[in-house]
């Protein structure tokens, strides 16, 4: 079979689906049945997905992937997350998910040429663990979900304060990149469902929250300027306020109605947007870290102005990197989708170049 | 570039923002002494500054009704009430450090940089409420004296790291420059300082004396 890709894309996608229908159905229907190799299949899923252009020059090497999600599910086949002896159908289906886009793969070959410029390795491993964090997210979630407890612990944990205080003084929002579930169900949403969004372009008024000063600058801020944006405290009093009249801490449906809420509210709205207006551990990490040790550089001397990298095209925090004088704003998550964009060498690094620290010393020194 | 940096401070919608800033941590930071009920009362009294739960619980007093939804809504504002005075107070100490801003942006550096200590007195209320269920659970005094003791120590200490971790680097944020970072750490050691003078926190002799008793009133014993 030859892979173009778009059969590329439909494959892992159908594949994908059927995997998220499979665990819909385990998680809420009376069956509930969950096989530990759909989880997998979210992997592999994804993991092709966000490779795409790597992947569809190399079918059979997207297939050797496949096999993963194939031999957990035969694995655990008398091992279900759930208590029982199982569902013999949906087991099955599960392993058709696996198997059916793994057998194409392999005997599939491909004309496509590979990318000229090669996936950058950070941008592979956050991958990675962006699909894995996903993964214990949620076949944690579910989990709980069937035994009736509370389904968010790992999430909380995750999100510790140490994760919003600590962390960002030495990786920045190392976090909001590369951990959190929430944005990665964002990113593939948003990657893989290229449909014009519905709610496309926003009031200018509440557009503008996601680049406060706060959160698109980096370095010193005026203590005028505000540090969250509006729409995020505006929705906070409600949010809060029914969680704790209608006593929903304990209650286990709703974390997992935010979820879907947010899954839905992707749909409508542009990348991001769900974390730069109203997440809160998202906007409180801009006060740690707009001095984190980790973090990229911009040689503004190098830069030939060819736009590639402009936000909303690159950045899913809308950040015009070309705006900076030097280094990225405390917003940036690290996910280094301009350095990967940027196709010339040198300009979006994580060093900053010699010439460049001779420029800003200049700089500082006329200033001071 | 300068220019467009000084654009980027007027955002739409800054002014709510600003307000906002305040309100949300005051609320945050104050809500915890507000929601405790007949049962957790005197629990509450012994972890946070009991006259902060006396104050919520008078405030309560003047709103009743036989809604629990309600009840816990008024709760809730009785306790954000007394956060909110809180932090004008500490604003007025903050303000007097900074000296460089309005007084409403010092209000809002306290207040946000409050952030950690509202966690924490969530999870204080969080965990005591925990406590609470686990009183009838067939655990010994001395494990249950123990859990109430080290866990709010634990997590004590975390979120004032934190909230001095906050102070500098939101200090350092908003150019507090030289000396006045250091006087800016002051206040909140100062304040931190009076938080535990007033009662914050749960000593051996405090779990001894008032578990017996809880443990009687629910009558697990």
């Amino acid at each position: 079979m030859n892979i173009v890709k778009d059969n590329f894309v439909r494959i892992n996608k159908w594949a994908l689906f059927s995997a998220i229908f499979l665990y819909l159905i385990g998680v809420f229907t009376p069956l509930k049945y969950l096989q530990p190799g759909l989880l997998f299949t979210f992997f592999a899923g994804f993991f092709c997905l966000f490779h795409k252009d790597y992947f569809v020059s190399k079918p059979r090497l997207a297939g050797h992937l496949w096999m993963l999600p194939l031999g957990v599910t035969l694995f655990t086949a008398f091992a279900p997350l759930t208590a029982g002896d199982g569902n013999p159908v949906l087991f099955l289906l599960s392993l058709l998910t696996s198997l059916i886009p793994c057998i194409i793969l392999i005997t599939g070959s491909s004309a496509e040429k590979p990318p000229r410029k090669p996936r950058l390795k950070a941008v592979t491993i956050r991958t990675v663990v962006q699909c894995s964090i996903f993964m214990i997210w949620a076949s944690v979630t579910s989990f709980c979900f069937i035994k009736g407890t509370r389904p968010d612990m790992l999430f909380w944990a995750m999100f510790h304060v140490t994760t919003v205080a600590l962390f960002p003084v030495f990786f920045g929002r190392v976090l909001c990149g590369w951990l959190c579930p929430n944005a990665t169900l964002q990113d593939a949403l948003y990657k893989n469902m290229t449909f014009k969004r519905p709610i496309e372009n926003l009031p200018r008024a509440i557009d503008a929250q996601s680049s406060t000063a706060s959160m698109n600058i980096s370095g010193k801020i005026d203590a005028r300027a505000p540090l969250f944006p509006a729409t995020l405290l505006m929705s906070w009093f409600p949010m809060f306020f029914a969680e704790t009249v209608w006593d929903l801490t304990g209650v286990a449906w709703y974390p997992i109605a935010f979820m879907y809420g947010l899954f839905v509210l992707s749909l409508l709205f542009k990348w991001r947007k769900m974390c730069t207006h109203f997440c809160w551990l998202s906007s409180y990490r801009g006060i740690n870290c707009h001095n984190s040790l980790w973090r990229i550089r911009y040689n503004k001397s190098q830069c030939r102005q060819c736009k590639v990298c402009q936000a909303e095209k690159a950045c899913p925090f809308y950040i015009d990197i070309r705006n900076q004088d030097n280094e990225m704003p405390a917003t940036c998550c690290l996910c280094f989708s301009c350095m990967e964009a940027c196709p010339f060498e040198g300009v979006i690094t994580f060093k900053r170049a010699p010439e460049e620290k001779a420029r800003i010393k200049a700089m500082e020194k006329q200033a001071a | 570039m300068a220019e467009i940096v000084e654009e980027r401070y007027i955002t739409p919608l800054a002014n709510w923002a600003r307000v906002l800033e305040i309100f949300i941590p005051g609320y945050m930071f104050g809500k915890a002494w507000g929601i405790a009920n007949a049962q957790t009362v005197d629990l509450y009294r012994t972890i946070f500054p009991p006259f902060l739960i006396d104050m919520a619980e008078k405030m309560k007093g003047l709103m009743v009704t036989d809604s629990a939804a309600l009840e816990r809504l008024f709760s809730t504002c009785a306790g954000a009430l007394v956060g909110f005075l809180v932090i004008l107070i500490l604003g007025v100490f903050m303000h007097l450090v900074l000296g460089d801003r309005k007084y409403i942006d010092s209000l809002r550096f306290t207040s946000i940089t409050l952030i950690p200590l509202a966690v924490m007195n969530g999870t204080l209320s969080h965990l005591t409420n925990t406590l609470i269920e686990t009183l009838g659970g067939g655990e010994t005094i001395e494990a249950l004296t123990k859990s109430a003791v080290d866990s709010p120590r634990g997590q004590i200490q975390m979120f004032c790291i934190f909230y001095m971790l906050a102070l500098w680097m939101f200090g350092k944020r908003t150019g507090v420059i030289g000396k006045r970072r250091y006087f800016v750490l002051l206040v909140g050691i100062g304040f931190l300082a009076a938080y535990f003078a007033c009662g914050l926190g749960i000593t051996q002799m405090e779990a001894a004396e008032i578990l017996p008793k809880m443990m009687a009133a629910h009558g697990t014993h």
